[in-house]
């Protein structure tokens, strides 16, 4: 059972950076981005590692993605 | 060697995460693409160092009333919390600096900044 | 082209990796030499020697607090670099000024105003447990400290600049983002002048509430650093409206 839960996070983490680099709109790959974010506070929550976990889910999900949105405000939305 | 690996799991999920963060930074020509590549890179390493210190059945390492052994390492822990806050602190200044390029060449897309040269 | 050419890269680059990986000890054993040298001792006497039940905080504050003190220095600088780099040579900037940017503010609902305003106590409330119980539980300055910061960047988005500014009153944000690098060299010196050396903790069994005090008062001005240098980087790569 937990090593099935472990594979589902661990495919789903590596189907996020996947969709991440796939998308061409920079701020849907910035949401993924966050999502990609959460799903490793959640591997790092199983594995034993709370205080990483609430590390990243602050930093990783919630700052780093407010920063990425500033900038694409400020520049542009579509990837050429 | 296959079978070890396949119990190793989390170590080749770190390996795979950072192929795919280097072919981001590598093929993509958006600036603001290749520092969430650059992001995905760095969050790779984290998970691999901390998965040297996990522990089968292991708790978080907080002593208190109800704490049985055993516990995770909590050396890599500490490594990472402050790796983290370094990874932010990069690329906030990464980004303050796609800003000042926007502003002054009006594009982010790393070939038309080589022609403007 | 380029695209082939790089997977084919990427997938010689990942075989090494991967052998090395086969190589690595069985992961969570129990007695690879990560976990067999220094570890137990840290988790043994951690909580006595180091004044934290939550041993991740002994380790960042206590046994390993050069580091710490260098990473805080390294956000302070990015924060200064990001000053540097966004206001140097604002004024001679002619695309930025003739840039069409849309200037009026948009309409925020009343819904989301209520809900921040009714929330924000909480959050605040939050960022200060999770700050002041780091040595006991998950949590400690720089988490509480982004919370907190996000609370502020919320703030600014639903109820404008002005009132996240309240916060952080304007005589004295500058010492409130260098919180994080005084804290600790006010510590440390501390230690030097008691103890003999930069960032000693007293070692006595008796002085363990002074351990605990200290590892309380740098998680507090860490937090209070964290929070105003992630507010003012939001506010000066122009989130502000």
């Amino acid at each position: 059972m937990s090593q099935a839960f472990d594979l589902l996070l661990v495919g789903l983490l590596i189907a996020c950076a996947i969709a991440v680099i796939r998308t061409k709109d920079l701020l849907g790959a910035t949401i993924i981005f966050s999502a990609y974010s959460l799903v490793m506070c959640l591997i790092w929550l199983h594995r034993g590692a709370p205080d990483v976990a609430m590390t990243e889910a602050a930093v990783g999900a919630g700052v780093t993605t407010v920063l990425f949105l500033v900038t694409i405000g400020r520049t542009v939305r579509r990837e050429r | 060697m296959i079978v070890h690996l396949w119990q190793n799991i989390d170590y080749v999920a770190s390996v795979v995460l950072f192929c795919i963060g280097l072919y981001c930074v590598i093929t993509k020509n958006n600036l603001i693409k290749k520092f969430i590549g650059l992001n995905i890179m760095e969050t790779s390493v984290f998970a691999f160092i901390v998965a040297l210190g996990v522990v089968d059945g292991g708790d978080a390492p907080i002593m208190g009333a109800g704490a049985r052994a055993p516990f995770t390492n909590p050396i890599p822990q500490a490594l990472i919390l402050t790796g983290i806050v370094v990874a932010v602190s990069t690329t906030a200044l990464a980004l303050s600096l796609v800003i000042r390029i926007y502003q002054h060449c009006g594009t982010i897309e790393a070939d038309e900044l080589r022609e403007m040269e | 082209m380029k695209r082939a050419l790089t997977a084919a890269f990427l997938v010689l680059v990942s075989l090494p990796l991967l052998y090395a990986m086969s190589q690595l000890p069985q992961h969570g054993s129990a007695t690879s030499p990560a976990y067999t040298h220094i570890a137990p001792r840290y988790l043994e006497r951690g909580p006595e020697e180091a004044g934290a039940e939550n041993v991740v905080t002994d380790v960042i504050l206590n046994y390993r607090g050069f580091d710490t003190n260098g990473e805080v220095t390294v956000i302070f600088t990015s924060l200064a670099a990001v000053f540097a780099v966004l206001l140097a040579g604002r004024e001679g900037d002619e695309r930025s000024a003739s840039e069409p940017r849309a200037r009026t503010t948009p309409e925020v609902s009343p819904v989301a105003s209520f809900v921040v305003r009714l929330l924000s106590p909480f959050v605040a409330i939050f960022a200060v447990y999770v700050v002041m119980n780091g040595h006991i539980s998950p949590g400690g300055g720089f988490q509480g400290g982004t919370v907190f910061g996000a609370l502020l960047i919320l703030a600014t988005v639903v109820l404008g600049k002005a009132t996240a500014e309240k916060l952080q009153p304007a005589r004295i944000r500058g010492l409130l983002q260098a919180a994080a690098p005084l804290t600790f060299i006010a510590v440390g010196v501390a230690g030097l002048i008691m103890f003999g050396d930069y960032l000693a903790f007293p070692k006595a069994a008796a002085l363990a509430w002074v351990r605990t005090l200290w590892l309380i008062v740098i998680e507090i001005g860490i937090g209070v650093g964290g929070a105003s240098i992630i507010s003012a980087i939001f506010w000066q790569m122009g989130g502000d409206r």
